[in-house]
């Protein structure tokens, strides 16, 4: 940990309540022109709504395009929160510091967008309330509990439910910060939200107790989550190429590639934004670069492991699929942008400690990453659908309307907003993580040289 | 702050340098005659080994369903020892500082790694050509996987030993600067001109980390291939792109497990006490525990695809090898590798002792042999591997006289060839040891002791 600097505790309150208390013009222009973004997504929404699901792309027999791919792009997004909080805490990876509340944070907007996709998708989106009250069991009107579809927004919302908790477990003593700092109707917010917060020893062993509890619990439950969403797929006969016993894992550390990756964008626009430059260091670019490489070669293995056995067993159909989505165009071309943003430009990128250290380059590659893995959700579901039915005739193409388009491009507007207007609440950066790594910093002395070190168990 | 709830710092961090060194030499120079007593049993029952294999042999090649359990046991040791070396390697990967007393404990598995090699080579008269089956050899000619694989086992082996030596070099001179005649005459070959100059030290850092790196990626890929093509593709219908991923997971799981084992009874026998604590045992607990859980969920993934799938070729499949024909072994390796093990560890007072995850360990190793059993004697009991899916699934394959000595005489021969090559190379790195003194420190915070770690780029 070469970069790092010994901070005050009165200069890390400043610092990372800067974005609190203070609302540059750029932040009010950022968050008005994302909001209009976000508009013109609830508008189009409005209009498909309205219209009904002509206006989109979706035709038999494609009848999962965009929207699913998205809503399965975002729930990988949510992943990297307990990546990167549960896990790296219950480990004591002493880097994932500044990385934690963001990636809880982005988990609970990604998985509120997730969870917005199958509502518009379904077109009528307030028949959502027969899933909850089944209002007419003599006509079948109630959800197939055998079905994965079922299971996927239980999991979903259990996962969200943590995560919430999960951010306010870890935020208690940030916000009696807040409070001790503030006046007015946010002093009384504060004061409400802080739960009487002291900083007793008492309070902080629950706290703590608390967080480990949390992170343990929590693990299941992320893998769950995504692995509910493969089976959405893999529980699938009909369709060739989703039948795979590989998709639960193959999802899971795919959201994570995602999820991980997303937070290095956000943590270099945050640390730009908000000048946290002593708070973010390149050190943490990369460590995060590192475990990426591991995290990304898993996933790559397991896709090779999806390739193989879909050809392994020599069925017609199944290889047709896979000559279609390798050598056909569009598909072919997606394809091989898919893999080079996903894995291969990425990853030999971050072999190098130059790469890892270089706050463009890893905005480049970890924003690539993103595009790849849009890309492979869309190519596990789209192309499979398209030739569906046994016969030629029956087969078809997919091609996103302008309005899909326009809901997908303001999902990105609306987490991008949501995440800057929670940096204007509440910091991102937790404090008392930031003070309780300062106190564990230490140093050891090697003959001539200083080595960075930290007071841990391990 | 749970960082502070820490057991007592390591007994061998109050040692200096020189005491350590002294101490690993002493225990490298004179193992005891208890050692040879038990080095003689296992060569016993390696001979009875031996015996076994000549009565499978006597059987011939033709009939596979003779070599189910030769092809087990083979797979049993692949899986655990070959996969202990990875021990070493991932938390040398994370830099961490508790690997440092067990990190030749796990590299010396490579000698297993050898042995293991000599195993494989009557099983390529065994295994039919790919022809007119499913493989993940495709179109390239039939007797591929006999090639590949050889190269693959050969390769990893060859890796293994490298690690072994490469890391073990300073060491080696520690031993020819300590010692005289012939002893110091051979050392000083094996220690290549050591000196422990800065471009020395930089070398074997590097040298080190590329073959880790390395071994960790061609041990998958031999998981791979060994799964698939001494069990998988032997099975028509059975189609299952996450098999060789669990295999992987249940050689990372064995790994933890033996390396658990080995250094229970090193600790017991070799007086390694101060080097060996509950600081290590813990460690390797809680990724047993973890593994215990990626065991189940790699196992669910793939079980609940095809039960919910309802297709009749991958019922055949799961009745075959879980519920029917195999459910024995299969609901042994379910509660050895998971339940039993789960139950354990997950009790932290338990993981925090060196008794508790060695006994986990000890029953997930029982597990894992079940639970390799379960695929590979069934596969070799297939008569025609070239049919689309299972119609008729033939009895399960008892094990008979010679196959118990083979199973016997294998592990023997394992146990043995790990024993000679701790002969050779020093049971704890020392060089590791001593950098670990340099990168740690027992400090006082707050009243309390507490270890401070230096994390070097």
């Amino acid at each position: 940990m070469q970069e790092r600097v010994k901070l005050s505790d009165a200069r890390i309150n400043r610092d990372l309540l800067r974005s609190i208390f203070e609302t540059p013009k750029w932040y009010l222009i950022l968050v008005g022109s994302l909001g209009l973004v976000v508009l013109t997504g609830f508008a189009a929404a409005g209009y498909m709504i309205n219209h009904g699901l002509g206006v989109t792309g979706l035709n038999r027999p494609v009848m999962w395009g965009f929207f699913i791919t998205n809503f399965v792009f975002w729930i990988g997004i949510s992943h990297a929160g307990v990546m990167l909080s549960a896990i790296l805490r219950l480990v004591q990876a002493e880097w994932r510091r500044p990385a934690t509340r963001a990636a809880e944070v982005l988990t609970v907007f990604s998985l509120m967008t997730a969870m917005m996709m199958p509502l518009i998708h379904a077109g009528r989106p307030w028949r959502v309330f027969y899933w909850v009250f089944p209002y007419d069991f003599a006509r079948g009107v109630y959800p197939n509990v055998r079905s994965a579809l079922v299971w996927d927004p239980a999991a979903v919302f259990t996962y969200l439910t943590s995560s919430i908790l999960f951010v306010y477990i870890a935020l208690v003593p940030d916000i009696a910060v807040l409070r001790d700092r503030s006046t007015g109707w946010r002093h009384v917010l504060y004061s409400i939200l802080s739960l009487g917060w002291r900083g007793s020893v008492r309070q902080w062993k629950l706290q703590l107790i608390a967080g480990i509890l949390l992170s343990a619990v929590i693990l299941p439950i992320f893998v769950s989550v995504h692995s509910i969403v493969s089976w959405d797929f893999g529980s699938a006969m009909a369709v060739e190429g989703w039948h795979s016993t590989v998709f639960a894992p193959y999802f899971v550390i795919g959201a994570v590639h995602s999820g991980v990756s997303a937070v290095v964008t956000v943590m270099i626009i945050l640390r730009w934004m908000f000048r946290w430059e002593d708070y973010i260091r390149l050190e943490h670019l990369d460590a995060l670069a590192k475990l990426l490489i591991v995290v990304a070669t898993t996933w790559f293995f397991f896709f090779i492991l999806e390739f193989i056995f879909g050809l392994y067993s020599l069925e017609g159909p199944e290889v047709a699929l896979r000559e279609m989505q390798v050598f056909e165009m569009p598909w072919a071309g997606l394809f091989i942008t898919f893999l080079f943003t996903g894995y291969l430009i990425p990853v030999p990128m971050w072999m190098f400690r130059k790469v890892r250290r270089s706050i463009g380059l890893m905005l480049f590659t970890t924003i690539l990453v993103n595009i790849g893995m849009w890309l492979e959700r869309f190519l596990i579901i789209v192309p499979g659908l398209a030739r569906k039915q046994g016969f030629t005739f029956t087969w078809g193409g997919y091609t996103p309307s302008a309005v899909e388009i326009t809901i997908i491009g303001s999902t990105f507007a609306m987490v991008s907003m949501l995440v800057l207007l929670f940096a204007k609440v509440f910091p991102l950066i937790p404090i008392g993580d930031a003070k309780e790594g300062m106190i564990l910093q230490d140093e050891i002395r090697i003959g001539k040289v200083t080595v960075p070190a930290v007071m841990r168990e391990e | 702050m749970h960082e502070l709830h820490h057991p007592a710092p390591a007994s061998y961090l109050g040692m200096t340098a020189q005491e350590i060194t002294q101490d690993v030499l002493q225990r490298h120079e004179s193992p005891g005659r208890q050692f040879w007593t038990v080095a003689a049993v296992l060569g016993g029952l390696f001979g009875l080994g031996i015996i076994g294999f000549i009565l499978l042999l006597s059987k011939g090649f033709d009939d596979r369903n003779v070599w189910g359990y030769y092809a087990s046991i083979f797979a049993y040791i692949f899986t655990v020892a070959q996969s202990a070396i990875l021990v070493s390697v991932a938390l040398r990967m994370v830099k961490a500082h508790w690997r440092r007393p067990f990190a030749r404990i796990s590299e010396l598995f490579a000698a297993v790694g050898l042995f293991n090699f000599f195993l494989l080579i009557p099983l390529l008269w065994v295994l039919p050509s790919t022809e007119g089956r499913r493989s993940i050899w495709f179109e390239w000619p039939g007797h591929s996987p006999h090639i590949w694989d050889t190269i693959a086992l050969g390769l990893l082996v060859v890796l293994g030993l490298a690690l072994l030596y490469f890391a073990a070099i300073p060491d080696m001179a520690a031993v020819r600067d300590h010692t005289t005649g012939a002893r110091q005459r051979r050392y000083q070959r094996m220690a290549m001109g050591w000196q422990g100059t800065p471009h020395q030290w930089k070398v074997l850092q590097v040298g080190i980390s590329v073959l880790g790196g390395f071994y960790f990626m061609f041990l998958i890929f031999t998981h791979m291939m060994i799964s698939v093509d001494y069990a998988m593709s032997l099975v028509p219908g059975w189609k299952d792109a996450i098999f060789p991923a669990f295999h992987a997971i249940i050689g990372f799981q064995s790994a933890v497990a033996i390396m658990l084992v080995t250094m229970f009874i090193l600790r017991w026998k070799t007086g390694l006490r101060r080097y060996l604590e509950v600081d290590q045992f813990w460690g390797l607990g809680k990724l047993l525990l973890a593994l215990c859980l990626l065991w189940f969920y790699f196992w669910w993934s793939g079980f609940f695809t095809y039960w919910y799938g309802r297709q009749p070729a991958e019922q055949s499949v799961l009745k075959f090898l879980m519920f029917e024909t195999y459910k024995v072994p299969f609901f042994l390796a379910f509660a050895l590798c998971f339940v039993t093990p789960f139950v354990i560890l997950m009790w932290n007072i338990v993981r925090k002792t060196t008794w508790g995850p060695v006994l986990a360990a000890i029953i997930v190793l029982v597990g894992t042999f079940f639970n390799i059993v379960r695929f590979y004697v069934p596969a070799f009991s297939i008569e025609d591997s070239t049919l689309h899916a299972l119609e008729n699934v033939p009895p399960a394959n008892i094990p008979g006289v010679a196959d118990i000595l083979v199973i016997v005489g294998a592990l023997a021969g394992a146990v043995l060839a790990y024993m000679l090559a701790t002969r050779i190379f020093p049971i704890t790195s020392i060089w590791e040891m001593k950098e670990g003194l340099l990168l740690q420190r027992v400090r006082t915070f707050m009243k309390i002791q507490i270890k401070v770690l230096a994390k070097p780029e």
